[in-house]
Order: C-alpha cells, then structure tokens, then sequence
C-alpha cells in the first residue's frame, strides 16, 4: 500500500497516450463556471519596470528541450474560445466580413449622451451613450496628425479580428458638437486631481485639442463597450488565480506567443498589459473569462497624441544597447535610426524598407513574445501571409484615410512588411501546412511556394508505425506520398527537405484522418 | 535507505506504467475530459486574484491623482520648490497658481521662496490665455530678489578666479508686456517696467566683499543707488518642434531695452540682445546637433555707464560650462554654444558639448578673438519629450564644473524687459 501514493504520482506525471480519440480539439470544452472574480486593476508604470528589470513569467530553459505552446490542439492551433478563435487562415473571410471586424454594422447612432469624460491623458476621449443606451468610448486624433490614430484605431482592430483575437466592435465617426448631450450632474476629474462638473466648456476644451473638419465636425473613433463585466487587463504571463479555465500560463499561449508577429506586422509596439481586457461573460447558462485585445491607437504609424516614435521596434531600454551608445558615443546607429518616413500625417511613422520582423521587439520586454519558438512564429507568420494584397488594401480602406497616397503608401507597407514576414519565418520550419490524406495520398501547400518565397522543397515522406500508449514510431512502413495501408490505429508521416536537414514536419493520421502535426527546427 | 528506495521506485513504475493507460482510458477516455478534470483540480484551488504590495501603492498614487493633487495644491495653493539663481541653494515656499479665472482667460501665479543659503525670492505675475484666439499675449510681473551672495570676480575678461567676492542685490521690479503673434511662430512685442536696485556688502563670510576689493570705477554703482524706468521691443520667430524638449527648428530672438536711470546718476543704458539657436536633426532626431549664439551689447549716452549689476555675464550651468557662475561681466557680451547629442535609451540623450564667449568692455571687440573655452559631457533625461533633470560637467583652463539642473540647456526666458535683468 505504501507504493500506491508513488504510482499514482507517476500517473499524474506520465501523459497516459498522444492522441485520444476525439482529437483534434477545434473547440475548447465548455467552459467551468468562473462565479464572481473580482475586478482589478494593473499598473502600467509597474508594468513597464517589472516587465525592462526582470521580466516575470517561466522562460525558455538556456539547455535542454525548449516549452512549447501548452494551449494547442494536436494540430498545433489554439482552439476556438475565451482567449482566440480560427478565423481568416481556416476559413478565407469575405471582404466584407474582414472590413465589418467585430461588428461593423451598428454605429452609435445620435443623439449621443456624454456620460464621462477624460479630464486628462494623451488622448482626447470621452464615453457616451447612443439613442439605443450602447455605450461608446470615443476618442479623437490629435491635431498635428488628423485621421492618425483613428485610422490606425480601426485598420489594426480589423487586422486583429481578422487574425482571431477577441476585440471590440470600433467605427469611425464624425459628429458635431451639437449632437453631444451631456448627462446631468456629470463630474470629471481634472488635470490637477480634482472632482469638478462637466460642463459644455469643459466639452469645448477637450474637442480644442482635435482636429476639426471643414464643416465644422470631428472625427473619432467609437469603441463599443465590451460584452460582459470588465475585470481589468490580463498580463502576459502566468495565469488568473481566480479564473479556472485558465490553465496555461499566459508565456505558454500560442496566441500570445504568435503575436509577437502580428505586432511587428502591424507595429503594435505597446504591447502592455493595460492594452487588454478581461470581461466576463455569460453564455448558455455559463459564466466565464474572455480575453481581449484593446486599444489600437498606438499602432501603424501613430503613438495615439502624435505620430509614433521612430525607436518604435526597439526596447525603450536595454542595458546593453545603452552601454553600447554610451561607449561609442552615438556612433553605432541603430538600424531603426537609419529609417526614412515620408510626411503623410495621418499615418505618422510606418515604413517597411529597414523593417526587420526578427529585429523588431515591443516597447519593453513581453514574456510570452519572448518565449516564441519557430513552430509559434510560423503559426503567426502564415496567418499573416494569408492576406492578400487586395485584403489588406480592404482593411485599410476601413481607416477611411482621405489623402489617396497615403493610404496607397499604408496598404504598400504592409504589403512589403508581410513579404519579410514571409521570408523571416518560413525559412525556421519547413514551411508546409494544410494537411490532408486525399485519396490516399498526403497532400499539403508549400506555403513558400504558395507565395512566391524560397522554398526548400522537394520534400520526402517516411511513413512508420506509431505506438501512440509508448509514443513512440515503430517500423517504417513505406515512402512517399502514399499512405501505406495497415500499420495499426495510428500511423506517422516524417516529412523532411534534404535543402534543411534539421527542419522536419511529423504528421500523424488515423483512419485516413490528420490528428496530429509537430514541427522540429 | 536509499537502496530500499531505488528498490521500490521500478516496481512503482511499473504498477504505473500499466496503469496509466488503463486509468487515463477508464476515467479520462477523451482530451476533453481530460482539460475539463485539469480545470476542475484548478477550480478546487482558486483564490482572488491580487497586486502585489508596490503595484497597489502604484496604483494608487496614479488614480488619485496624488502627484497632480501636490502639485496643483488646494484651490491653486501649493508648495514652490526650487526655481532659486544658480548658487542660490534650494527654494521653498507657498505659492498661489490659477489657471481657469476669467474663464480659463487669466492665469495669474503669486509666490515666496526662501533658500537654504538665505536667499529670497518673491513673484507675482498676471496673464492672458487664448486672447484673440492665441494671437495675443499679455502679460504683468512683479518680482522681488534678495539674493545676499552673489559672486563677483571683478570686471572684464581678465578678472581672476583668485578675485573672488560677493555682495548683496536687493531689488523689486514690475513690468509689463505685450506680445502679437501675425503668423505661427511669430512674435511681435513691446514692454515697460519699472526696477528699483539697491546692491550692498556681500553676506558669504568665507569671501571677501566686492567692495572692500573693488572700487566704484571698477563696479560702477557699487556706491550709488538708482532706479530705472526701462523699456523696448522684442522680436522672435520660434519654430521649434517641441520648447520643452527641442530636437528641431530654430528660435530666433532680438530684444531692444532702454534704461532710464530715473535718478539721474548716469547709470542709464541701452541693451542690445540677439539669440539664434538652431536644432540640427539626424537619424531621426536620436542625434541632434544643437547651436546657439548669443550676446548683450550695451552702449550708453554721454556721461553714463551700465552699472555692474545690470551687465551681461558669463559662466555657469547655461553657458560656459566650465567656469564658476558668473565668472565674467563688463558691459558686453558674447556666447557660443554647440552640443552634439545622442540618445542612448528613449529617457535619456547623453551630449558633447564646446562652449565659447567672452565679456568685453567695447561693442568694437564683437569678434572671436580672445575667447574662453570649456568643454564637457552631459546627461539630459526626458519624460515624454521634455527634458526634467540634466547634467552637465564641464571642464576649462579653470578646472572641473558639475551642474545639476532641472531644465533644458537653453532654457526658454520670458521675453520683454524683465527678462533683461541679469539675475533672475
């Protein structure tokens, strides 16, 4: 008996099999009754010093076999639910499903209540209630950089929607002041900490930081609130210690991991906790945490109040390169230095010639970006390759950027962003996907090829019996595309490029079904 | 011990081995039972989710506003601190600071400080907001110095280090200016003012008095007090990218003043001031090359003389850095200024800088000849563009200076006739 407690330590630890039968998993579960967590708030200064002097969250081990993403399916994908959903690569989007995003079909319709109000930060904003009672946040561009950041507030929350994030349901707007009806009794509190009414002067001053149009209106952007209570953001690493479904650590995420390359893409460089959103919410019966990505103001070219800093793909901080600019007293230029924007204000500044989707890192140092691995990277990178050249022009066109030329140079630049993209990370794994047994074959897209990108192939096939209660290959079974017959339940496909020997894609079918795949750098 | 153990250990393995599966089958059959137990065992285990000490004290600090709260203070009251002259120790005192009277038309700011080293300060200014949309500028001050030790080398560029004195300034003044602004980045002004001067023994024991070392000839109304009547005109083109903070444009201002000595002691004057800064830009701003040329000319009636303590100096945190503050003084001036900048991290710029000038008793003496050098290194750390805290260690053929300011290097001066005043 005293051996029993040791067996089932052993059971706890050793995973029973590989595969069970109903993978793959497209769907989470549903989810555990989360009851009532509490509200909480994060600190973005002791967010950004935490984050530059120790960056918390389990990181990759300097030896031995790297943590891969610990939320995925046995295809590789997150599964559909509180914190991502398989949108565009799974299922090509429509133009008009891409350009709706979240929503896109119920703007905040007048007269507008204004029921709070910022009496300070760097961008002018305020919250309303529509003629339906929808609360709206609506902020507005600064007025060095009309149409900036609300082109950029919108483009990047359809991009990101589109890639399978939880956002929210944003428009662009233009409304008079006349249409603003401010809630009685409102109270704001001002720029030096004090409570004091909101009165129509107070609406005057914040609208003076704007840019105003020719007929006399403002443009904005109205975020519609998210459904369900907020909770305040969650942190890139780690777990909610009150939410049960949430059992991999936040560095562990692919979704999470795999951003770092939608960031680059789209140059989200503030990548802080404060710019996401737990909201809890109720469906069928079950109350449950989502996950959010917010507040895109700060993407493109734009850093909300004025046009976004040319370190932006570069630390704030880093002892090294500090160390390195101290001693070479500004000699050694940093490549992002070296950039070249043209002046187009409503983009601010966003280029693609210098840009290096392997150089480029957020403001300060995110866990989960950190810990990514090639397999996370090519997970993102072939998202971000799905695009077509007109999808994005359709995107950008939601920015409704009046100057031709600049949405032509936008939609150009991430066009040439997505291309390095491409190169960068399709060049770490062997860069196949979409597998399938067709007719007994196994058929998959080269991806580099697909687009126009170096490709290693030709690539060859090797078909073992796999053990899946040891997992473990047995005995090859045949080569080459064709499936060999018998074998047992479960049989594996090693698929390997002999232009990258170590780079192999593993592909485990079952009844004529793909169940698994793995990739090995 | 050990052995009984590693004999126990295989067998357990074992009991796991066939195990495992047949449990993982019977109680686990699909992976969604297995995340849904992996959730359960969590559940059994949650608890509220917290901040850690700091991060609430962060927070808190931050919601309330406390930062904004102290600086703005109760109802416009508040605490002033620092702001003194260079030397002049570290500044205290209440100070009243309105900005939303008249409807946010009037700023008006009323303030007492007291130094560590016992020197006063008292100002009290009044001023217009967004008149003609911005377009105009009004503006009254009245200030109040006391400042008990100031030092004196003697006059002209060859005073000595060794002749170091000090003496007391005492002075009160009210003026008041008008600006219009035709264009952005354009500013067309005039003022008048009034300044009552009375200069005295120096309070620094440690240093001689500048009286007991020099002679009236030498510090011309060291031994007669007068007032003035001062006016002028002033010019200025600024289009600086960001004053606080600037890393390009350029900012160009020329200043005319009389001074009338209201007592007729032949201490009235004419002061001649041109400023040209220009901000080089490259690599994207993260290097600046930044210039500045500067100088007072004075020149006088018949019969008059520019008194000492209204003449131009030299030396200091912002302009030869590597001398004592005001090392030089005669009745004109000249400074150059070049600083070569780069960022080392986004809050902090480190620079290279060469400062030139000289004081000169003749506006014929205007050239580059005979001009004293410093050079030097600095950090300048900036929030959001604005620079809050620098240093600067200069060195010259009088040794090694550390400044420690909380402004830019070129700071932004008013303009007018107050701003002529030597001591601020």
């Amino acid at each position: 008996m005293k051996r029993l407690p040791l067996a089932l330590l052993f059971a706890t630890l050793l995973p029973a099999q590989k595969f069970y039968p109903d993978d793959p998993l497209l769907v989470e579960p549903p989810p555990l009754d989360a009851g009532k967590p509490a509200r909480r708030k994060l600190s973005d200064w002791y967010d950004l010093f935490w984050h530059i002097l120790a960056t918390p969250g389990e990181k990759q081990p300097r030896a031995g076999p790297p943590v891969r993403a610990r939320n995925v399916n046995t295809l590789g994908d997150p599964m559909d639910g509180a914190w991502y959903v398989r949108r565009h690569y799974w299922r090509r989007m429509t133009i008009e499903e891409l350009q709706r995003g979240a929503g896109g079909t119920a703007p905040p319709e007048f007269p507008w209540t204004v029921v709070a109000a910022k009496g300070e930060g760097i961008t002018p904003g305020f919250t309303i209630l529509d003629a339906k009672k929808r609360r709206f946040f609506v902020k507005l561009d600064p007025k060095s950089n009309p149409e900036m950041m609300t082109a950029a507030e919108v483009i990047s929350d359809r991009f990101f929607h589109a890639l399978g994030y939880h956002v929210a349901d944003e428009y662009i707007v233009e409304f008079h002041p006349a249409d603003l009806v401010i809630q009685d009794r409102l109270t704001f509190i001002n720029q030096h900490g004090q409570k004091r009414p909101f009165t129509r002067r107070n609406l005057t001053e914040l609208l003076v930081k704007a840019p105003r149009l020719h007929d006399g209106r403002y443009r904005a952007v109205a975020s519609l609130a998210l459904e369900g209570q907020p909770l305040g953001p969650f942190r890139w690493f780690g777990t909610r210690a009150d939410d049960p479904n949430d059992t991999a650590p936040h560095e562990h995420r692919r979704e999470l991991r795999g951003a770092h390359v939608f960031f680059a893409w789209l140059g989200h460089d503030d990548s802080r906790a404060i710019n996401t959103l737990d909201t809890l919410v109720t469906r069928e019966g079950r109350t449950f945490i989502r996950h959010h990505l917010l507040d895109f103001g700060s993407t493109l070219g734009s850093g909300s109040d004025r046009p976004n800093s040319p370190r932006s793909g570069a630390y704030l901080f880093t002892w090294r390169d500090s160390a390195i600019q101290m001693a070479t007293l500004g000699l050694a230029v940093p490549y992002w230095a070296k950039a070249r924007y043209p002046r187009y204000p409503s983009i601010g500044l966003f280029e693609s010639k210098v840009f290096d989707p392997e150089k480029w890192v957020p403001e300060y140092p995110n866990p989960a970006m950190l810990n990514r691995l090639p397999d996370d990277e090519f997970w993102a990178a072939k998202q971000v390759m799905h695009f077509t050249d007109e999808e994005i022009r359709a995107i950008v066109d939601t920015g409704r950027l009046s100057d031709p030329e600049a949405r032509d140079y936008l939609v150009r630049c991430l066009i040439e962003r997505r291309d390095k993209i491409g190169r960068a990370y399709f060049r770490k794994v062997l860069p196949i996907d979409r597998f399938e047994l067709r007719s007994g074959e196994l058929v998959f897209e080269d991806l580099a090829q697909k687009h126009g990108l170096p490709s290693p192939a030709p690539y060859e096939i090797v078909w073992r019996e796999f053990d899946n209660q040891l997992m473990q290959a047995g005995a090859v079974l045949g080569r080459g595309a064709k499936a060999p017959a018998g074998g047992g339940p479960y049989i594996e496909a090693e698929i390997s490029a002999p232009a990258r020997p170590s780079q192999k894609v593993y592909v485990w079918v079952r009844g004529g079904q793909v169940v698994g795949i793995e990739r090995t750098w | 011990m050990m052995n009984a153990l590693a004999a126990r250990v295989p067998t357990a393995a074992l009991v796991a081995l066939v195990l495992v599966p047949a449990c993982a089958h019977a109680q686990e059959p699909t992976r969604e039972a297995l995340i849904r137990k992996e959730r359960q065992e969590r559940a059994a285990r949650l608890k509220p989710e917290q901040t850690s000490r700091w991060e609430q004290r962060i927070l808190l600090i931050n919601e309330k506003k406390i930062p904004q709260r102290l600086s703005y203070g109760y109802n416009g009251l508040r605490a002033k601190l620092g702001g003194m002259i260079t030397q002049g120790g570290f500044g205290i005192g209440p100070e009243y600071f309105r900005e939303d009277l008249l409807d946010g038309r009037l700023e008006t700011q009323a303030s007492w400080q007291i130094s560590t080293r016992g020197y006063q300060r008292g100002l009290l200014r009044l001023g217009s907001r967004e008149l003609l949309g911005g377009r105009i500028e009004a503006e009254m001050l009245s200030m109040h110095h006391y400042y008990p030790k100031i030092q004196y080398y003697g006059p002209g560029p060859d005073s000595k280090k060794t002749g170091r004195s000090n003496f007391l300034l005492d002075d009160n003044s009210v003026d008041w200016s008008l600006g219009a602004a035709p264009v952005k980045g354009l500013l067309l002004g005039a003022s008048t003012g009034l300044l009552w001067i009375n200069v005295g023994p120096g309070r620094e024991k440690k240093f001689a008095s500048a009286d007991s070392l020099y002679s009236p000839e030498e510090m011309p109304g060291i031994d007669r007090q007068t007032d003035f009547h001062r006016y002028g005109a002033f010019f200025r083109v600024n289009y600086l990218d960001n004053p606080a903070g600037p890393r390009a444009g350029g900012f160009y201002l020329f200043q005319f003043n009389r001074y009338d000595d209201r007592r007729s002691l032949g201490y009235g004057f004419n002061l001649y001031e041109a400023e040209l800064r220009q901000y080089v830009p490259f690599y994207n701003q993260r290097r600046v090359i930044a210039l500045r040329a500067r100088t007072h000319l004075t020149d006088t009636h018949a019969g008059e003389t520019v008194p000492f303590y209204l003449q131009p100096w030299l030396g200091g945190p912002d302009d030869l850095r590597g001398f004592r503050p005001f090392r030089f003084r005669d009745r004109n001036s000249l400074l150059l200024n070049a600083e070569y900048r780069w960022e080392v991290f986004a809050g902090m710029d480190m620079a290279l800088f060469a400062d030139a000038g000289k004081v000169f008793p003749r506006r014929g003496q205007l050239n580059f000849s005979r001009l004293e050098k410093s050079y030097g290194f600095g950090l300048r750390f900036n929030v959001r563009n604005r620079t809050f805290l620098r240093m600067d260690f200069g060195f010259s053929r009088e040794g090694f200076q550390a400044w420690f300011r909380f402004n830019d290097v070129f700071p932004m001066r008013p303009l007018g006739t107050s701003s002529t005043q030597p001591y601020q």
